[in-house]
C-alpha cells in the first residue's frame, strides 16, 4: 500500500505507563500488518524537523491504535495532544507481515511490546497457539497487562529491576524448551537482538527493527541494515527482517 | 512554462538530487514537477556507509549516505529506461572521483537524458581528497571535460564549503557550463553531548541552510547563466525569496523527507499565486 498523506483525529488518548501512552487515531479505509507503521508530523514548526515514525499496535473498525514512548521532544510533543485534536502522518509506511500457522514464540522487550500487541492480537484472532515474553527495566513499566492476559494464554512478564533476583526476558528464554516453537518473533532493543543472535535458535527467528528513519518510505536510504552483505532500507525492506541474515557488525 | 539552456520545462520546481532516489517511488511526484535531478551516479557501484547516515539537527540534517547507487552501467541498463518514461525533465547527476570518472559517465549516459548536473562536491583522489569544486581551476578541467563530451545543457552543483561559489561558478561558465546549481550541503558534524562521540560528519541540509543558500544563489545570479536554487526550501513563500535572489527555478531536497508530496503542493499554490498576480496587474 502506498504511503499517503493522512490527517486523523485522536479520538482516545491513555497513559499506559509513566513514560508511555497510547493515540487511537479515526482514520479508514486501510490494510495494516504488523510491522506497518506511520511518519508521524510532531510539530508545526521546524523543531523537530522530521517526522517520527510509530508502529502500529493496533487497527479495527477504523480506529488505528499507537502506542508511543516519551523518549525525545517529538514524541514529547505527541504526548501534549489530546482527544479532538488532529494529526497530520504520512503512511502505512514498511512491510507488514502475516503470521504463519505454527507454533509461535513472541519476545518483547520494553516500548517493543506496540507491534507486537498488534501481532498478539492477529495470531489470537487466526486461532495461532502463542507464547509471549514481554520483558521491561522497571517494576511497573509493563503495560496493557490486562489485554495481553485476555488474548494470551501463556504470557510471561519479566521485570529486570526491582525484583530480589535480576531476570531479562533472554534468562527466562535460556531455561525455555524452544523445541515447542517452530517459529519466533521479537521485538525490542539492539542490544536484545545482538543477544538473540548468538543464542543461534534453530528455528526461524524474526525481529521488528526501529531505528530513526530520515523518510520511511525509501528515499533518503537514511536507515542502512546490512542484510546478507548488502545494505537493505529498515523502512521500506522491512522493517521485520530474518535475524539470523543481519549483520550488526558495520 | 519556462525555458532555461534552450529547452522548455513546465514549471520551476525541480526535485534535488539525492533524496528522490530515480523519482521512481512517487511517480506521481515526479511527473509533476519541472525536471528531476536523480540520485548521484559513480563509475562504479558504490555500497554506501554503513550507519548512523542521518542525523536530525536543529531546522535540518546531517546525512553521510556515502553517494550509495549501483553505478552507471545498471543504472543505464535498468534505471535509465523507467526514469526515461516519467513526465519531466530527467538530469543526471554525475559524481566522480577523477577527471576520467566523469569523462567515461558522460559518454556512457550519451543523449538518452535531458541534462548533466556535474556534483563536483566529491573528493578528487588524485589531488589529496581536495573537492573538485573548492578549486576553480579543477573544477573548469571536470566541467571543460564534460563539456566535450556531450551536447546536452550542463549544470554544476556548487559546494559553498570553504571556497567562493562566485569564483568556482565563473571558471565553470568560462569552460562551458550553462547553469549552476546551489546550494549543495553545507559541512556539518554533530556529538554525543554526554559521551563526547561523534554520530556524524557529514552534510547539513533542510531549512537552516535556507539564509545561506539565498545569499550564495544572490552571489552568483550576477554570472548571467540560470541559476538553479537549493537549499531548505519547505513553501511558496522560499521558492518566491529564491526566485528574488535570483535563481530561474529551485530544487527542492530535504523536504521531500517530511512529505514527498510537498511539490506537487507547491506547484499548485504557485499556479493560484501566479493568476492572483496577472489579475492584480490587470
Amino acid at each position: 500500500m502506498k504511503p499517503k498523506l493522512i490527517r486523523a483525529y485522536i479520538t482516545a488518548k491513555k497513559q499506559l505507563n509513566p513514560d508511555t501512552f497510547s493515540l487511537e487515531l479515526k482514520t479508514s479505509g486501510l490494510r495494516l500488518q504488523p510491522g506497518h507503521f506511520f511518519e508521524i508530523r510532531t510539530s508545526d514548526t521546524y523543531d523537530p524537523y522530521l517526522n517520527r515514525p510509530i508502529s502500529v499496535a493496533g487497527y479495527q473498525r477504523s480506529r488505528l491504535l499507537l502506542i508511543i514512548r516519551k523518549a525525545g521532544r517529538g514524541t514529547t510533543l505527541l504526548h501534549e495532544k489530546n482527544t479532538g485534536d488532529r494529526i497530520l502522518m504520512l503512511g502505512p509506511m514498511g512491510k507488514g507481515i502475516i503470521p504463519k500457522k505454527k507454533r509461535t514464540l513472541v519476545i518483547a522487550g520494553g516500548i517493543g511490546i506496540a507491534p507486537l500487541y498488534f501481532l498478539a492480537h492477529n495470531l489470537t484472532v487466526g486461532k495461532i497457539p502463542f507464547s509471549l515474553i514481554y520483558g521491561v527495566r522497571n517494576h511497573g513499566d509493563h503495560i496493557l497487562i490486562s489485554e495481553l492476559k485476555r488474548i494470551c494464554s501463556d504470557l510471561i512478564l519479566v521485570c529486570e529491576r526491582g525484583a530480589k533476583k535480576k531476570v531479562t526476558a533472554l534468562d527466562v528464554l535460556k531455561n525455555m524448551d524452544l523445541a515447542k516453537y517452530d517459529i519466533i518473533y521479537a521485538c525490542g532493543p539492539k542490544a536484545m537482538f545482538v543477544e538473540l543472535q548468538r543464542m543461534k535458535f534453530d528455528q526461524p527467528i524474526y525481529v521488528f527493527c526501529e531505528d530513526f528513519l530520515g523518510c520511511g518510505c525509501g528515499i533518503c536510504i537514511g536507515c542502512a541494515i546490512k542484510i546478507k552483505g548488502t545494505y537493505k532500507r529498515i523502512c521500506i525492506d522491512g522493517p521485520v527482517f530474518n535475524l539470523k541474515e543481519i549483520d550488526f557488525n558495520v | 512554462m519556462i525555458k532555461l539552456f534552450g529547452i522548455p520545462f513546465k514549471n520551476p520546481i525541480f526535485i534535488a538530487s539525492g533524496v528522490f532516489g530515480f523519482g521512481l517511488d512517487f511517480k506521481e511526484v515526479s511527473n509533476k514537477v519541472g525536471a528531476l535531478f536523480t540520485k548521484g551516479i559513480t563509475l562504479k557501484p558504490r555500497p554506501g556507509n554503513p550507519p548512523p547516515r542521518i542525523v536530525e539537527t536543529a531546522a535540518g540534517l546531517i546525512n553521510w549516505v556515502g553517494l550509495e547507487n549501483p553505478g552507471v552501467d545498471i543504472f543505464c541498463r535498468d534505471i535509465l529506461p523507467k526514469v526515461k518514461k516519467l513526465k519531466c525533465r530527467v538530469f543526471v547527476n554525475v559524481a566522480g572521483f577523477s577527471i576520467n570518472d566523469f569523462e567515461k559517465i558522460v559518454e556512457k549516459l550519451a543523449d538518452r537524458i535531458d541534462g548533466l548536473e556535474i556534483n563536483v562536491s566529491c573528493p578528487n583522489v588524485k589531488e589529496g581528497g581536495v573537492l573538485f569544486g573548492q578549486d576553480p581551476k579543477i573544477a573548469a578541467q571536470v566541467t571543460g571535460a564534460v563539456r566535450k563530451r556531450t551536447r546536452l545543457p550542463v549544470i554544476v552543483k556548487l559546494t559553498p564549503n570553504f571556497c567562493d561559489p562566485l569564483l568556482i561558478g565563473k571558471a565553470c561558465i568560462d569552460a562551458g557550463a550553462d547553469g549552476l546549481s546551489l546550494i549543495n550541503t553545507v559541512f556539518g558534524q554533530a556529538y554525543n553531548a554526554h559521551t563526547g562521540e561523534r554520530i556524524i560528519s557529514g552534510g547539513l541540509s533542510g531549512p537552516a541552510i535556507k539564509p545561506f543558500a539565498l545569499f550564495c544563489v544572490n552571489r552568483v545570479s550576477v554570472l548571467g547563466v540560470p541559476v538553479i536554487g537549493i537549499g531548505g526550501i519547505e513553501t511558496v513563500a522560499d521558492v518566491r525569496e529564491f526566485l528574488s535572489a535570483g535563481a530561474s527555478a529551485v530544487a527542492i531536497g530535504s523536504a521531500l523527507l517530511r512529505d514527498p508530496y510537498l511539490p506537487i503542493r507547491i506547484i499548485r499554490e504557485l499556479k493560484v499565486v501566479s493568476n492572483i498576480s496577472k489579475n492584480e496587474k490587470l
